[in-house]
């Protein structure tokens, strides 16, 4: 962690009051539920839009019922591996920006990730700054 | 038995300690057994065919020997009893001459016959006497130094054998003359009486010797004669005078004995025909002796330098042959340490990274709730211990943060994967390095002395884990420094390989800590400072990318790393 307490003070009470009108809409693919639930909580907090599903074919199914913005996946997940989620998406929606974040140390995974068009890679723990600052730049560039 | 029951047998006198390699476990190979073993084994291939053919020698040359020996004995012995009967037969025929005829009547006149004995004394020269005896075996007539006229010879043996016609030769006695000597008697028939007399001769037995050392030569060391009962006939050089008993026994024909005093001897003997004597030839020693000694001692020369040089050269042998294997075997040892060492250091990295991976997912959990927290708190209204939590939450976040840089470096250890190779200057990687650390560096007043090697070849490597390494190796140094000091780097080529060497003038360590300092979690630093990982990642990627790295360390006067990179990084 780079940054003091007090900057993330500062950048916490920044992202709580900055609510940019248009909502981000934001699917998280995580079979941690606990992390998923948190996480859906502080960002909703931040004015994200936020959806979770705990499974690969869940994730496939979020969004092809609705299309998100930017979407965070986890790599390791009980049915479908997050490669291989990602590897679908790719096919069908090559304009969806897929942000991984896992707690799986390969950065071969990363890197294999990238390859098939991953926005960006993160590892768990991540700041929360740190990940929204990837996610805005994912929208902006969408 | 098939030959593999065989070797299968063989194999059971091989002792446990020399099957199969070393390992280790407590099978420690005894290098002194394993020497004495091939010490045996090889003196016994090189020494037992040289005795064999020795030995074979040795007695094959010997029976040639004395097989001629025996050859040129016989021909002697043949000489020996030929000429003996000749001498006998040309006294009997000297004698029967005298009986030819009417000579009886003649002869019984003393006159005549001291006339014959001296014609007969005169011819041959050694006739002591002459007897003439009637057919009732009374002598009749004498002429000789003894006054025997009148003896009565009915009773004799040999007067009786040689009652017709024949011939009788006396063994040598000294009878009532009181000197050794034998006769000769000679049967005929008289044709006045038709009556069978005898003419009788004694002749001294020292004629017999005369005879007898005549036919004596260099080639035999004792020639005697003998008769039928054992009794010398002539003197013996060994068995004494004329008259000593020699043998119980006198069995014609050659044979080799043993003499009282040691020596070899070879005994002839031949019969002489129609007398009661054996001429007996001794010879003692061999023929050959002289060249047989030569033999023998050439053989014995011969013998003993083969066996002294093949012991030389089975003992050079062996020690070599031993001090090899014992070598191998450390060389085996060592390597076997060194896998094993590396063996423990990727487990644990497994296992490192499988905790780094599972603890990941907790940590995340508690970092995103208690920024919830925190979230919540900033959002809400101020109360009493408002402060208190957020300062607590912010000593959680800090743990966190520690338990991060943990896993994060934990999983890294264990990363594996392809190498991204490309050519590369390794003094160029150092520099990049070197600025990446120059503010901290001029921070602590630290120097930096690269010697930038111009003549290096170029390298195949990553560069990424190069730059990990050098920045991981150069962050040691400068915190083994602490301030002020001198950080110094050399690269220089080393049979195929490049070596750089980066050494700091900083604390150093001891034997022990410098033994452990590769190993994951190890750290001098004080808790909480250091996660005692950066060396052994260090020391995984320097292994990944095929090369090594050693530690050279003394207290007080700084620790030098050398990292080994292969020029053609092949193994990746």
């Amino acid at each position: 962690m780079n940054s003091t307490s007090d900057d993330k003070h500062k950048m916490s009470e920044s992202g709580l009051n900055e609510a940019e009108p248009p909502k981000i809409k934001l699917l998280i693919a995580d079979d941690e539920q606990e992390f998923a639930a948190t996480l859906l909580a502080r960002l909703e907090l931040r004015n994200f839009d936020v959806t979770t599903v705990a499974s690969g074919t869940e994730a496939i199914a979020a969004v092809e019922e609705a299309m998100p913005d930017v979407m965070v996946l986890d790599l390791k997940m009980p049915d479908l591996d997050g490669l291989e989620v990602l590897a679908q998406l790719r096919k069908k929606y090559s304009d969806l920006k897929v942000i991984i974040l896992t707690g799986h140390g390969s950065f071969e995974a990363g890197r294999e990730g990238m390859e098939l068009g991953a926005f960006d890679y993160l590892m768990k723990p991540v700041d929360l700054n740190k990940l929204i600052e990837v996610v805005r730049d994912a929208h902006r560039q969408g | 038995m098939s030959i593999r029951k065989i070797l299968g047998k063989l194999d059971a006198f091989i002792p446990d300690s020399m099957r199969g390699p070393v390992d280790l476990g407590t099978k420690e190979r005894n290098y002194r057994q394993l020497k004495s073993l091939l010490m045996a084994a090889m003196l016994g291939i090189a020494m037992v065919p040289l005795l064999m053919v020795a030995g074979l020698s040795y007695y094959y040359y010997k029976d040639l020997l004395q097989k001629s020996e025996r050859e040129q004995l016989e021909w002697q012995l043949d000489g020996a009893t030929n000429s003996i009967e000749h001498m006998v037969d040309s006294l009997k025929s000297a004698i029967q001459f005298t009986t030819k005829g009417d000579r009886y009547g003649e002869l019984l006149d003393q006159q005549n016959l001291e006339e014959l004995l001296s014609r007969m004394q005169y011819h041959y020269g050694f006739f002591a006497d002459l007897g003439v005896i009637d057919a009732n075996g009374i002598q009749q007539a004498y002429s000789g130094p003894y006054g025997l006229t009148g003896t009565d010879y009915h009773n004799e043996k040999w007067f009786r054998d040689i009652a017709d016609g024949g011939v009788h030769i006396s063994r040598v006695t000294t009878g009532f003359r009181k000197a050794a000597h034998f006769a000769v008697a000679v049967s005929a028939i008289d044709p006045v009486t038709r009556q069978v007399w005898v003419l009788r001769a004694t002749i001294d037995s020292s004629t017999l010797q005369k005879f007898i050392d005549t036919i004596k030569t260099a080639a035999t060391d004792d020639v005697f004669l003998v008769d039928d009962e054992g009794i010398l006939q002539t003197s013996s050089r060994f068995y004494g005078e004329t008259l000593s008993r020699f043998s119980q026994e006198i069995p014609a024909g050659i044979r080799s004995g043993i003499l009282d005093d040691g020596a070899n001897v070879f005994e002839a003997i031949g019969i002489i025909e129609d007398t009661p004597w054996s001429v007996v030839i001794l010879k003692k020693h061999y023929l050959q002796q002289e060249e047989w000694q030569d033999f023998r001692k050439k053989l014995f020369l011969i013998v003993f330098s083969c066996m002294l040089a093949g012991i030389l050269v089975v003992v050079v042998l062996v020690e070599k042959l031993t001090d090899m294997i014992k070598k191998t075997d450390e060389l085996q040892l060592t390597m076997l340490k060194e896998a094993e060492h590396t063996n423990k250091l990727a487990s644990i990295g497994r296992l490192a990274a499988g905790v780094g991976h599972e603890i990941n997912n907790p940590l995340a959990i508690i970092d995103q709730k208690s920024g919830l927290i925190e979230d919540l708190l900033l959002m809400g209204e101020d109360f009493q211990y408002k402060g208190v939590i957020l300062k607590n939450l912010e000593g959680i976040n800090t743990s966190v943060g520690r338990c991060k840089t943990i896993t994060h470096r934990l999983l890294g250890f264990a990363r594996r994967g392809d190498n991204r190779l490309e050519t590369l200057q390794v003094c160029d990687v150092l520099t990049e390095v070197l600025q990446f650390l120059e503010n901290s560096m001029v921070k602590k007043r630290i120097t930096v002395d690269l010697q930038k090697n111009e003549d290096l070849p170029l390298l195949r490597s990553d560069k990424f884990q190069l730059q990990q390494i050098f920045l991981n190796i150069i962050n040691n140094a400068i915190d083994a420094i602490g301030e002020d000091g001198l950080v110094s780097i050399n690269s220089y080529v080393v049979a195929g390989d490049i070596r750089v060497v980066i050494q700091d003038d900083g604390a150093g360590m001891s034997e022990e800590v410098a033994a452990h300092i590769f190993e994951p979690f190890f750290t001098t630093k004080e808790q909480g400072k250091g996660t005692g990982l950066g060396l052994s990642i260090t020391y995984g990627l320097v292994k990944k990318l095929g090369g090594d790295i050693t530690v050279r360390s003394q207290v007080g006067k700084g620790t030098a790393f050398t990292i080994t990179l292969p020029i053609n990084n092949e193994s990746v």
